[in-house]
């Protein structure tokens, strides 16, 4: 049988805790929450029978914590060297919706009391988006759906994304690495954070204190689209923008190629409507301006020769009308070359412009006089 | 003819905003109209041709954030 001293013995008993119990999860109910020379925190976690005495760095309490909770704790049991056993927590979070809201609240009001949401605080979507940060996990649905919905609104955007957890206790930190990252080595010009609906638990991480510090302190605009739209986190109270749903955050960062297009023909037409009508009008007050001097010049010089039969004044006459006469074909011809560049009128004579893709199988674009219609190509061939 | 160019479509299209406003402004010159109308038709088609082709660029980022 070994003979220890005490040193010994508390040294064994702990290799063997660190071998048996590398890393264990507790959850139980906090009781004599206390913080110690604001750096030391000490609590029992306990249930109906049982009670274990905890100790933990005020750096690792990330959300307020008081007794009463209900809370789940990661770290490593130990014996202390006065012989008292001891769990060292290097996590701890919030479980159960009763505690997770309490938690949620006092976090709030104090982050609120700090101006950490501060309407003034916050940055708008740059208007030309062209570099673009994701963190989400691209494993996740949401983050699919925003990829989809971006990729039918839009395109030109460089998206770089950063693959987090996005759910449970390392998420936080993962998520503070990655917005260190886009404001230290990146060019992007906003970053969105992704994640689908999720229970209250699951979605917790996006209320730890850090990761909302860091969302407030980033340099690049940040925009959430976390959870549903009766989902509230504080990292969407941060935030400078908060979209409901990861595909809502798709669309508010995105223009719609498809009403671009309606809108870029609405625009062409009208410019070429406000052309033709001013070169109808200078064309209206032209004539109107030649045919006045005409009159005067006709009426007070060339009736009277033409009554004395002078032939020189039948010859000047004639220079003049010729020449009256180009001044109106040259208005015609610009007319009718502005007039053969507006798309309606071809369409309004039975033609249509498609736009898209020619490939068999692709989605096309077909314009006519009076529809906008989508079709897919069946077969193409070449014209003999 | 119209200089190919290596603006943004955001940037082309706030260009295109730019060459039509001419038309309702007080610069407008008759004698300038057709050219301008052309340069604007040349980047409406440019930027149609972009609304149809431009394709998103995505990159994951090889980096371990879990550490």
């Amino acid at each position: 049988m070994n003979n220890f001293t005490p040193t010994e013995f508390i040294a064994v008993v702990n290799q063997t805790l660190e071998y048996a119990y590398p890393s264990a999860l507790i959850t139980g109910e906090v009781a004599s929450f206390k913080i110690n020379q604001g750096k030391w925190v000490f609590f029992d976690i306990k249930d109906e029978t049982s009670s274990i005495s905890c100790f933990m760095s005020v750096w690792n309490l990330r959300i307020p914590i008081e007794d009463g909770m209900k809370v789940t704790v990661s770290g490593v049991p130990k014996i202390t060297k006065w012989g008292k056993f001891s769990f060292t927590v290097e996590n701890i979070k919030p479980v159960g919706e009763g505690s997770i809201k309490k938690a949620y609240e006092l976090l709030k009001k104090k982050l609120t009391a700090e101006g950490l949401f501060a309407m003034e605080r916050k940055r708008e979507i740059p208007t030309d988006l062209v570099r673009l940060g994701i963190i989400s996990s691209t494993d996740a649905a949401g983050y699919s759906d925003f990829i989809k919905i971006i990729n039918a609104r839009w395109g030109g955007i460089k998206v770089t994304v950063a693959h987090t957890q996005v759910q449970g206790m390392d998420a936080p930190d993962q998520m503070i690495r990655a917005l260190k990252y886009f404001n230290e080595k990146s060019d992007v010009q906003m970053i969105a954070i992704l994640r689908g609906g999720g229970s209250a638990d699951d979605l917790s991480c996006f209320n730890d204190e850090q990761l909302v510090r860091e969302i407030a302190a980033s340099k690049i605009p940040v925009i959430t689209g976390i959870g549903h739209e009766r989902d509230e986190s504080l990292a969407d109270l941060a935030a400078d923008v908060r979209a409901s749903t990861p595909s809502n955050a798709a669309e508010m960062l995105t223009r719609d190629r498809n009403e671009e297009k309606a809108k870029l023909a609405r625009t062409m037409n009208r410019t070429y409507q406000v052309l033709m009508q001013t070169i109808e009008r200078v064309q209206d007050n032209n004539n109107r301006s030649v045919k006045r001097i005409f009159d005067a010049i006709n009426t007070k010089y060339i009736e009277p020769m033409l009554v004395a039969n002078n032939d020189k004044m039948k010859n000047c006459l004639k220079i003049i009308q010729d020449a009256f006469s180009n001044v109106q074909n040259i208005l015609v011809q610009k007319i009718k070359v502005l007039d053969a560049l507006n798309p309606e009128r071809v369409l309004s004579q039975g033609y249509a412009i498609l736009s898209g893709k020619i490939s068999p199988g692709e989605d096309i674009d077909i314009m006519t006089a009076r529809q906008e219609i989508k079709a897919t190509i069946k077969d193409i061939k070449e014209r003999k | 003819m119209m200089e190919k160019s290596e603006l943004t479509l955001n940037q082309k299209i706030e260009k295109l905003d730019e060459k039509v406003e001419w038309f309702y402004s007080d610069s407008f010159k008759l004698d300038e109209a057709t050219n301008k109308y052309k340069e604007a038709i040349g980047l409406a088609k440019e930027i149609e041709k972009d609304l149809n082709s431009l394709k998103n660029e995505i990159e994951v980022l090889t980096e371990d954030f879990s550490k």
